[in-house]
């Protein structure tokens, strides 16, 4: 009994350890935005955060684009979700149902895409947008994320389709329905979940995206988040609290979103590796 | 003559009946827009960069390139801090994967037996993971900063302080301080990977192994980490993919420096393209990594055929 207390004990604070480590820089992050300058350079920092300093938030959307790159980091995030899940279902849907030809080299060139680094891919994506005249656009920033998303998307719908019998959609077949009508109606909301599970993926990755958006946007009107924040680091001008409210502004929706989805990604993204 | 009949049907495909679903041009319908998609965006400019690794052309005129066959290729072998690149990464990647993995297990084992909390415990985790890579670099460039950083003041105080103070600029701390910035990024997912895994692990049979006398150790090792295994195997496949492709976090810590100690073969590829213009053997570099991914996916499967036909023995 008495060993069994101790056991439990040591669990514990070896719990709240590992807590303390996952979630210090983020507290970090909000008690360096709400320091006042005498208490960020003392000899001894100040450890909680003063909220009577609040009003760096609010300084900081004023400060520069920052409601412009958050819009424009939502927009980008926005539009490469719904394309990637728009081309995702029938791609998805193709590889669990039909057998066709060529499916096994899909399936590969999928997964092949996975290993590929973005920094690979910028300067031909660069020279081909430049082409098609998709440089410092939204629009081609978010096609060159669809493309690096649509394969992990296309594979975790496949894996959901995988799981559902197949006698319903023989049922809405025999009642005459075609098959796109099929995909749409009976299938796709019995997938909701795993739907969901990718458009947190697709969105995350596009909100956090930053090579591309460095390379391809020129016009600082159009610049998202990722690439306002990361200007910061390594310059001077702006007061740090400015900087790490900003950051936290950057941080806190996506945190706060994977939370409430988290159960479907960890699903999603395992069933999707497990199956690939 | 049916596509269906042509190819081989699955096992379990034997009750579908034929012309399953419309004609046989219907498969082709649904996958064409997220095909060509995938042809444009990926496989016309991994072609190009393909090409390009054979040929010597810079930032400046990249529509002029000209073809030197594998110079590039030799010309990266025979040079030094190349090779110091290759060993960065190599040592980047395994850290990870070791790390990653290792402390991922550890939390996932507290995390696996009931207590008042874990639920909260288990969402706070895995805060690291959804927190985007640009606000963690800039963090933890913050917190690792020279002189107000709280890493070096709490090392200070204790008496650890690093000689020169800027751990980023360090050429023996830099890549330690990356690495714990990157697996701190990591173990959340690889811990609630690995907690769902244990999870799946059957009571019956720890408490049998418990029941024959078996240690605490004894039972990890014969019943839960056979039945963890796979996971584990994936988790490290997907660690060693993702941290060769791990960009950002990198280029904003330390930009590969100092002295090229957190060069990775993505920041190398990264600044010989948009620093030194050469787009040639930028894409040489991107062709090795590419091509050490490969080598790293085939070993996996090798590796798992042989531990599934060991246990089949």
């Amino acid at each position: 009994m008495r060993r069994f207390r101790i056991g439990l004990t040591l669990r514990i604070v070896a719990v709240l350890v590992v807590l303390g480590i996952a979630a210090f820089p983020l507290y970090w992050m909000l008690v360096t935005a709400l320091s006042s300058n005498a208490d960020l350079f003392a000899e001894r920092p100040r450890l909680l955060p003063d909220f009577s300093h609040f009003g760096v938030f609010v300084d900081g959307l004023a400060e520069g684009k920052v409601g412009g790159w958050l819009l424009n980091s939502l927009l980008i995030a926005v539009g490469t979700t719904v394309l990637s899940i728009g081309l995702g279902i029938p791609l998805g849907y193709a590889l669990s149902r039909f057998s066709f030809r060529g499916k096994a080299v899909l399936t590969v060139v999928l997964l092949f895409t996975q290993m590929l680094p973005e920094a690979l891919m910028v300067v031909p994506l660069f020279s081909l947008f430049r082409r098609f005249n998709l440089l410092d656009s939204l629009a081609g920033l978010i096609l060159a994320n669809v493309a690096f998303v649509l394969p992990i998307v296309a594979l975790i719908l496949k894996g959901a389709i995988d799981g559902l019998p197949r006698e319903l959609e023989e049922a809405a077949r025999v009642d005459g329905a075609r098959p796109l009508a099929v995909l749409t109606r009976v299938n796709v909301p019995l997938i909701a979940p795993s739907i969901a599970a990718t458009a947190v993926i697709s969105f995350f990755h596009a909100w956090n995206e930053y090579v591309f958006a460095v390379t391809f946007i020129f016009t600082p009107e159009k610049q998202p988040a990722s690439v306002g924040i990361a200007n910061f680091i390594g310059e001077l001008g702006t007061p740090i609290q400015t900087v790490m409210a900003v950051a936290f502004m950057f941080t806190l929706p996506a945190v706060a979103f994977y939370l409430f989805a988290q159960k479907y990604v960890v699903a999603g993204m395992t069933a999707g590796a497990v199956k690939g | 003559m049916t596509v269906l009949e042509q190819t081989k049907v699955p096992r379990s495909a034997g009750r579908r009946r034929r012309s399953p679903l419309g004609s046989r041009w219907t498969p082709y319908l649904f996958l064409a827009p997220a095909a060509l998609f995938i042809v444009v965006f990926q496989a016309i400019p991994l072609a190009q960069e393909i090409f390009l690794s054979f040929t010597r052309t810079t930032l400046l005129n990249p529509t002029r390139s000209r073809w030197v066959g594998l110079d590039n290729f030799v010309r990266i072998f025979g040079d030094e801090d190349f090779h110091r690149t290759l060993v960065t990464t190599i040592v980047y990647v395994v850290v990870c994967v070791v790390g990653a993995v290792g402390s991922g297990l550890v939390v996932a084992l507290l995390l696996n037996k009931g207590f008042r909390g874990r639920g909260v415990a288990r969402a706070l985790i895995t805060v690291p993971w959804a927190a985007p890579g640009i606000a963690v670099a800039l963090i933890a460039t913050w917190m690792l900063n020279a002189q107000y950083g709280i890493v070096n003041r709490f090392l200070n105080a204790v008496g650890l302080g690093v000689p020169g103070g800027s751990i980023l600029d360090s050429p023996k701390y830099a890549l330690p301080a990356v690495l714990a910035t990157t697996i701190w990024q990591l173990f959340p997912f690889t811990s609630v990977v690995l907690l769902s895994a244990l999870q799946s692990v059957p009571h019956d049979l720890t408490e049998a192994a418990t029941m024959d006398g078996a240690g605490r150790w004894a039972t990890f090792r014969v019943v839960t980490w056979q039945v963890i295994k796979p996971v584990v195997g994936l988790l490290a496949l997907l660690m060693t993919i993702w941290s060769l492709r791990r960009f950002e976090l990198i280029w904003l810590m330390t930009k590969g420096g100092p002295v090229g100690r957190t060069e990775t073969l993505v920041i190398d590829l990264y600044s010989n393209a948009f620093e030194s213009k050469e787009l040639g053997s930028a894409a040489a570099i991107g062709m090795v990594g590419v091509v050490i991914s490969l080598i790293v996916i085939m070993g996996s499967r090798f590796v798992a055929r042989a531990v599934t036909k060991e246990n089949l023995r």
